[in-house]
Parts: structure tokens; C-alpha cells; sequence
């Protein structure tokens, strides 16, 4: 079925099943490779976009449901990597082996334009469901603070 | 391919449930999970695309729940403090990517005896809304859940609303929920309590537990020794005898029974302590 997907302010024209999880639609059919397979059972993250300004899980959002929507992905975050969390995840040297940092970035975007300041609390809350192997949790809470202070200025 | 329906309006999807028995599909937080397919087991009848089935609004004889309403929906929503619990577990409801795809109907449809909203519903006295082309009926939602992932919902029916009735809006509540851990867990005990008073007295007591039976249970005994009891010192009604006999817990990989039972009386204790009002002065 032919379906038109607007993936970080472009549109794509691609043919899905209407139920294909948006994930394999972003990765193999407008080949975006930077938003990551973890699970495909909605348990860790990996696969965070944002749709209509919300993070969700991409594994299991049908495509179908996000037509008419913008979608945002870890390509669209910014033009040259200079978003204040993708300066703030490179500053703290936050990834260790990277897997799970983009839907990891998606969901702190998501949380600072809704929360510029958020607490340790918030912040804990907010990213609960994105799991690092790594354990880079404490970096990323780190590099949450340190982006927002950088928007304010 | 299987079929995937997605009509923008009820009637047309009151059509297709009826035709095709179709598998109901909202935030599909459960649905992906529980197959082990790339695709979602077909037919499909999607309902997040009708209008009509998402929001909360008043009505002449309460408030009215949409279907497709989502948790974050919830958490931003304007409601009077009887509804604090319902947001409380909005936001104990899996991780954020969930609580915005996940919807209130699926949650009562999916019928875990572990659904965070259960008890806050049956605390606000909900009832279930349930359309098909043959016309809507309305059941409590005690009555709809009938045991563990099932519920009185002809296969031909759509879940479309909930209704919370206008005089279980009133007074305050808590939401309190034990897990093995903070977040991203499934309950071994959880509890919602709304106590309304009126000249230190308590009017309204609605207190339900979840996860310690085959579907979350108010607690009769409970609540009528607490009604018309002075608004003070509320934890101090609260006694195993007053609490084990609505339940009926199980012995699974996350708790025993008995550690549940001790476990729900505790939760019941500290929720109706932040709710005397000593605490709310403090």
C-alpha cells in the first residue's frame, strides 16, 4: 500500500503493509539507519522517535498511525550535530558502546521541549524507559543538565 | 498481508467489527508485544484514527473518558483532585513512549490483573461504555472485568467510552503501587483510595486494590468503617480482616500471597495517611 510518511520535514512516498511497525518503515524502506532495533517487544528504547512533539516506541507504532503526523528521528535532530544535547551527549563523552544513544537522545529532546529545566526527578522518570547495557545512565542525566543550561543562554 | 482497517468514524468501524471480528487495535503496546510476528495477526480494526473515541469530556451526568484516550492525555489533562490517582498511575503506566501510545481502553480491555488504571477507575465508580451496531450498552466497570485477560465484551463490541459519574468526582485520592523495583515494573500490590468529607466527617470512601485477585476489588468492609467516621487519623480503620476477605491473591514469580495481603494493607495505610487531612495541612 502506498503510504506518505513526513520524516523530519520531508515526505517520503514508500510502500508498506499499513500495520509495519514505523520502525522498519524509518530503517528499510526511507532508510534511516540511526534509529536502532533493540527489542521488538517495546521493553527498551532503542527505537525512540518523536511523533507530533511525544516520544513512542517506533517497534510498536503501526505505520499506518503515524501518516499525517511529523515524525522525528535521530537525522533530524539537527543540521551539523550541534543540538545542545548532541553537543552536551560529545562533551561528557557520554555513549560507551552507542547502541541504544539514539533513541536515548530522542527521548531527552522530547523531554527538554516540554520540561527546559527538569529535575533529577524528571529526569529519571522521563528516561526510565530507554535501558542502557552500558550503564551510561548516570552521563546521560549529566549531559541532560548540562543541555539544559546551555539553552538558556 | 492481512487486513488493517482504519475508519475515521464509528459507525463505519461498528460495521467492520461486526463483518470481520477483527482484532482491536489502539496504542498496540500490548498487541506488538504478544506476537512473535514482524506484523500484527490480521484482521485488524484500528480505532485511533475516529475522533470522536479520544478525550474527556463533561457531561450532564459526569465526566466521559473516550476509548483512545492515552495516559499522557491524562497526565495533561485539567481534572479535579478525585482524578490525582488516575494521573498518578498514568505515570507508573510502563515509560513515557508508552503512556503516549497506550490508551485507557486498552488498558480495561487487555484485562491484566495488573492494569494500573483498574483500581482508580473502580475508586471513581466508572462505567463502561460498550457500542455495536445493535446499540450501546452500559455495564460497571466491576461487572466488565470478569477474570484475568477477560471481560464482558461481545466480540462484536467496541469498548467506546468511559463514564465517571458526577458524585465520584468529589474529595481527594492517592495512588500507590509496590514493585520490585522503581520503574518499568508490574505491580505485586497496588492500591487507589478517594475519601470525600464534609465538617470533618468522611462522606465518600472508595478504596480498591489491584493485583491481589483475578480482577482488581473494592474493599466494602473497609469503606463502611470508614464512612461517616471523623476525617482524622484514617489509616488507623485499616485491619487485615477488613481487607484480606476481598481479595484473593496469587503465589507468582513476583510475590506470595501472604506477602501480598501484608503488603496491600500497608499500601491502603499509607495512602489513606496522606489523605487525613493533618497531612495535607503539614
Amino acid at each position: 500500500m502506498a503510504i506518505t510518511l513526513n520524516i523530519n520535514g520531508r515526505d517520503y512516498s514508500i510502500d508498506a503493509d499499513p500495520q509495519m511497525p514505523l520502525l522498519w518503515a524509518i530503517r528499510e524502506k526511507a532508510g534511516l539507519m540511526g534509529t536502532k532495533f533493540g527489542c521488538g517487544i517495546a521493553q527498551c528504547g532503542a527505537c525512540t522517535v518523536i511523533v507530533d512533539g511525544n516520544a513512542v516506541r517506533s517497534c510498536n507504532t503501526p505505520v499506518a498511525t503515524a501518516v499525517g503526523k511529523s515524525v522525528r528521528t535521530i537525522e533530524g535532530v539537527s543540521e551539523n550535530n550541534d543540538h545542545p544535547v548532541q553537543v552536551a551527549w560529545q562533551d561528557l563523552t557520554v555513549p560507551q558502546c552507542g547502541y541504544c544513544q539514539s533513541g536515548q537522545i530522542m527521548s531527552a529532546v522530547a523531554l527538554l521541549e516540554r520540561t527546559p529545566e527538569p529535575s533529577d526527578n524528571e529526569i529519571d522518570k522521563a528516561m526510565a524507559g530507554n535501558i542502557c547495557r552500558c550503564g551510561t545512565y548516570p552521563r546521560i542525566r549529566a549531559a541532560i543538565h548540562k543541555a539544559a543550561e546551555m539553552s538558556k543562554t | 498481508m492481512t487486513a488493517y482497517h482504519r475508519p475515521t468514524d464509528l459507525d463505519a468501524a461498528l460495521r467492520l467489527l461486526a463483518d470481520t471480528g477483527a482484532t482491536v487495535a489502539a496504542g498496540c503496546t500490548d498487541l506488538f508485544p504478544a506476537t512473535d510476528r514482524r506484523a500484527l495477526p490480521g484482521p485488524v480494526l484500528d480505532i485511533t484514527a475516529i475522533p470522536a473515541l479520544r478525550g474527556i469530556v463533561a457531561t450532564p451526568e459526569g465526566l466521559r473518558l473516550g476509548a483512545t484516550t492515552t495516559w499522557t492525555d491524562v497526565i495533561r489533562a485539567d481534572l479535579p483532585p478525585a482524578f490525582d490517582m488516575l494521573k498518578e498511575a498514568a505515570r507508573e503506566v510502563g515509560s513515557v513512549q508508552i503512556q503516549t501510545a497506550g490508551t485507557l481502553a486498552g488498558n480495561l480491555c487487555n484485562a491484566s490483573p495488573a492494569a494500573d488504571g483498574v483500581p482508580c477507575l473502580l475508586a471513581l465508580d466508572a462505567g463502561v461504555e460498550l457500542a455495536s451496531t445493535t446499540g450501546t450498552r452500559r455495564l460497571p466497570l466491576s461487572a466488565f472485568l470478569t477474570g484475568p485477560r477477560q471481560t464482558a465484551r461481545r466480540p462484536d463490541e467496541l469498548l467506546a467510552a468511559i463514564h465517571i459519574p458526577a458524585a465520584a468526582t468529589a474529595g481527594r485520592s492517592r495512588f500507590l503501587k509496590l514493585g520490585a523495583r522503581k520503574y518499568l515494573v508490574i505491580s505485586i500490590a497496588m492500591v487507589a483510595a478517594r475519601i470525600a468529607t464534609d465538617a470533618g466527617r468522611v462522606t465518600q470512601a472508595a478504596i480498591a486494590v489491584g493485583a491481589c485477585s483475578a480482577t482488581a476489588r473494592r474493599l466494602p468492609d473497609l469503606e463502611r468503617a470508614l464512612t461517616g467516621a471523623p476525617a482524622t487519623a484514617l489509616a488507623a480503620h485499616v485491619t487485615e480482616d477488613r481487607i484480606a476477605p476481598a481479595l484473593s491473591p496469587i503465589d507468582d514469580i513476583r510475590a506470595d500471597a501472604a506477602y501480598r495481603t501484608h503488603a496491600a494493607a500497608e499500601l491502603v495505610r499509607r495512602a489513606l495517611t496522606d489523605l487525613s487531612p493533618q497531612e495535607a495541612a503539614a
